[in-house]
């Protein structure tokens, strides 16, 4: 430190942050759409997107048809807000679980079209030049879903990544792992709570 | 009896099928222990999308939120309450302005209902014509004739041709970055030196699936970047080509 330090003063805002946008917590967001507040489902909306849209992404993998699933999945989170029961979950939760229904619903109608794509053109509809900037905090959930993915075994990493991102069933990961069915399902279930642990998930009931 | 609770795994991944989905579900209803065990493991799965974070086309944005304005929601699920007896209006003579109002009310209301329906009509005959492009995409990308093709977007990206001799139709798949809010990329068929516009993308989308009809007489399929709306002919350069012959 130097010598002539300032004295400490008050800041005049206790925002002290700049560049971070107050935390818009999801549920409240949510609580106020189910109300019909289209400004708060378009704070919703920047919450969430990145993640509605990287998910489908991920699960269906062309991107037109990822952009379509994140679309219905949002109006969706609209349409039903009023549904949504804070009880059973958090907010952010609701609208995943959405979006990666309707992703993997999409998958599975598709499966036999895409199959065939994807076989003859593996590269075809992998990611272009979208690896944009990352927000800080995104990038550091993604690091601690990351770390924790690291601590499963690799039957139930495996297992667990090839159901949620690839959108199989458990019949099929089992196929693709060459693993029995009671193993397969097992090891998801395990795994999954092996990563509740770790990511220090809790449901306040 | 520990069978059936090993469900919880793949239930909150979606990778049962839907026989099993139903009979666990049933099971759900019954047992807390589930119950509880799903709710937390929910939570944890959705998590998992932290890690697939990715920009959203910017288009997704204003298609979302103009899907949202014209988008009805569905009102909350309410408790069942005891039916009152009804009050008997006519005693009141207050009441009668209201009664007034609610008729007018009735028959503006009937006048919406009008609009909506015709709406709705609108919105089916889309949803049908989207349905009918769908099944021929998906035909054309079944197709036991179909070829595959591949080229680089100069500047990034992938295109795709799958082309059906057999159904006289390609359908093309394009992943590339946007080429700006004002401009647009254009497909074209290539028949020897001439050009024949094959559908324009919407300005500043970079991803598509697109279906082109007519493409026999095609030697190659060009992309162009082109101003918002496309051009009657190619503006050069032409950033990718594909042969079809
Ligand atoms: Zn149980």
């Amino acid at each position: 430190m130097n010598g002539d330090e300032q004295p400490y003063q008050r800041p005049d805002r206790l925002s002290s942050v700049p560049d971070v946008a107050p935390p818009a917590d999801a549920e409240t967001l949510l609580r106020a759409v189910a109300r019909g507040d289209e400004a708060a489902f378009t704070r919703l909306y920047e919450l969430v997107a990145p993640r509605v849209y990287g998910l489908a992404r991920r699960v269906v993998r062309d991107p037109a048809q990822a952009e379509e699933v994140a679309q219905e999945a949002l109006v969706e989170v609209w349409r039903t807000a009023s549904r949504f029961d804070p009880a059973r979950g958090s907010a952010t939760a609701w609208v995943f679980t959405i979006t990666h229904r309707r992703a993997v619903d999409r998958v599975r109608s598709e499966q036999a079209a895409l199959d065939r794509v994807q076989r003859m053109a593996p590269e075809a509809t992998q990611t272009p030049a979208d690896e944009v900037v990352e927000q800080a905090t995104a990038r550091l959930q993604r690091q601690q879903v990351r770390r924790c993915i690291k601590t499963l075994t690799d039957l139930q990493r495996e297992a667990i990544t090839l159901a949620y991102y690839g959108g199989y069933t458990y019949q099929q990961v089992a196929q693709l792992l060459g693993a029995g069915l009671p193993t397969v399902k097992t090891r998801m279930r395990d795994g999954l709570i092996r990563l509740r642990d770790c990511l220090g998930v809790e449901v306040s009931a | 009896m520990s069978e059936i609770h090993s469900l919880a795994g793949p239930y909150v991944l979606h990778a049962l099928d839907e026989s099993e989905r139903e009979t666990f579900i049933q099971h759900l209803r019954g047992c807390e222990t589930c119950a509880a065990e799903v709710a937390e493991l929910n939570e944890t799965v959705a998590r998992l999308a932290d890690d697939a974070w990715s920009v959203p086309p910017p288009a997704l944005r204003d298609n979302v939120l103009a899907a949202v304005r014209r988008t009805r929601q569905i009102p909350p699920a309410r408790p069942v309450r005891v039916r009152r007896e009804p009050t008997r209006w006519w005693r009141h003579p207050a009441a009668l302005t209201t009664a007034a109002c609610l008729l007018v009310a009735a028959l503006v209301g009937g006048a919406t209902w009008t609009v909506q329906e015709q709406r709705l009509r609108d919105e089916r005959a889309t949803a049908q014509a989207a349905q009918q492009e769908l099944a021929r995409t998906q035909a054309v990308l079944t197709a036991q004739d179909a070829t595959v093709r591949t080229s680089d977007v100069a500047g990034g990206g992938k295109v795709t041709v799958v082309a059906s001799p057999s159904q006289d139709a390609a359908v093309i798949l394009l992943a590339t970055h946007s080429p700006g809010a004002q401009k647009a990329y254009q497909f074209w068929l290539m028949e020897g030196t001439t050009p024949h516009s094959a559908g324009v993308l919407a300005a500043g989308q970079g991803t598509a699936t697109h279906l082109v009809s007519g493409v026999n007489a095609a030697d190659a399929m060009g992309l162009t970047v082109e101003p918002a709306g496309g051009s009657a002919s190619p503006t050069l350069p032409i950033i990718a080509e594909i042969p079809m012959k």
